[in-house]
């Protein structure tokens, strides 16, 4: 009685809206987080249509980048799922932004904990500090999450507690810059992020 | 000085958003990819050993990150 072959219907097609091919071993990918891409978009756009759509450029934009030859040095793809779901979530961060600011165009006071798109915010904040941090850093954010202070992540890390919160700071700076390149500003979200008030001589010592 | 409390006040909101956001945000039933437990407590107890696609990997699963944060609980209170 059971169906022969793949026992799932492809769910990702192979051109996307645009008209851009998707490559074979991306489409792959893309089925593999299917359910906990749309699990995660649904929660933040709500119609499945837009966020399967959303998989496909998603993948459509990965193809593309599979396709082309890395230049020399640069590190190839080694989970290519797992850089497909994190693309997504990035682009769905995206859109998400896009209709908060379609709907209220008019925030223009300072952001309230208990406003959505504070909340949005910190989100997308967090999501590409994630994105942007190397190992150390985003240990440091782990250990930070679970209430460890910067004496216990230094001495971990073989750094006094100060140069650790300073390093934290410097990578949790850069990603605040990045994200707000040409946009509007993010609220200074931690203490951590102004090293740019820092003496010269520690400012270097952050970049270590 | 109520500058600075103002600033510890958010950086409080921040990890504590950090926390519950990928606690729940990313439920991964069928452990797809999941390192092994082994790996995790060696991750917590020698951060230079890290290796970088489970440290992707644990902010991307909910129940590896709330392992993990278990871990470091633990190692917290040794």
């Amino acid at each position: 009685m059971a169906a022969q072959g793949s026992p799932v219907p492809p769910r990702i097609s192979p051109i996307d809206k645009h008209g851009r091919d998707i490559h074979p071993a991306v489409i792959a990918a893309a089925e593999e987080v299917y359910a906990r891409a749309l699990e995660h978009g649904l929660k933040l756009l709500g119609d499945p249509a837009v966020v399967v759509d959303a998989l496909e450029q998603v993948a459509a934009a990965v193809s593309r980048l599979v396709r082309t030859e890395a230049p020399p040095g640069a590190p190839a793809i080694k989970n290519l799922p797992g850089y497909v779901f994190r693309a997504f979530v990035r682009h769905v961060n995206r859109l998400r932004r896009r209709q908060l600011a379609l709907r209220s165009s008019n925030g223009d006071g300072p952001p309230h904990s208990t406003d959505p798109s504070h909340a949005l915010e910190m989100k997308i904040l967090l999501d590409e500090c994630l994105r942007q941090f190397d190992v150390g850093a985003r240990d440091m954010l782990l250990r930070r999450i679970q209430g460890f202070s910067w004496n216990e992540i230094g001495k971990i890390h073989g750094l006094s507690g100060h140069a650790a919160e300073v390093r934290f700071g410097h990578a949790l700076r850069k990603a605040q810059v990045r994200l707000t390149n040409g946009r509007r500003s993010l609220p200074c979200t931690t203490r951590l992020a102004l090293t740019d008030e820092l003496k010269p001589a520690m400012r270097r010592n952050a970049e270590k | 000085m109520p500058r600075n409390k103002q600033r510890d006040i958010n950086e409080d909101e921040f990890f504590g958003f950090a926390k519950s956001y990928l606690s729940e945000a990313f439920p991964n039933p069928q452990r797809t990819g999941c390192p092994p437990d082994s790996t995790l407590i060696r991750m917590a107890e020698h951060p230079s050993e890290q290796d970088a696609p489970v440290s992707e990997h644990l902010t991307g699963c909910s129940p590896c990150f709330n392992r993990y944060m278990e871990i470091l609980a633990s190692l917290k209170q040794r």
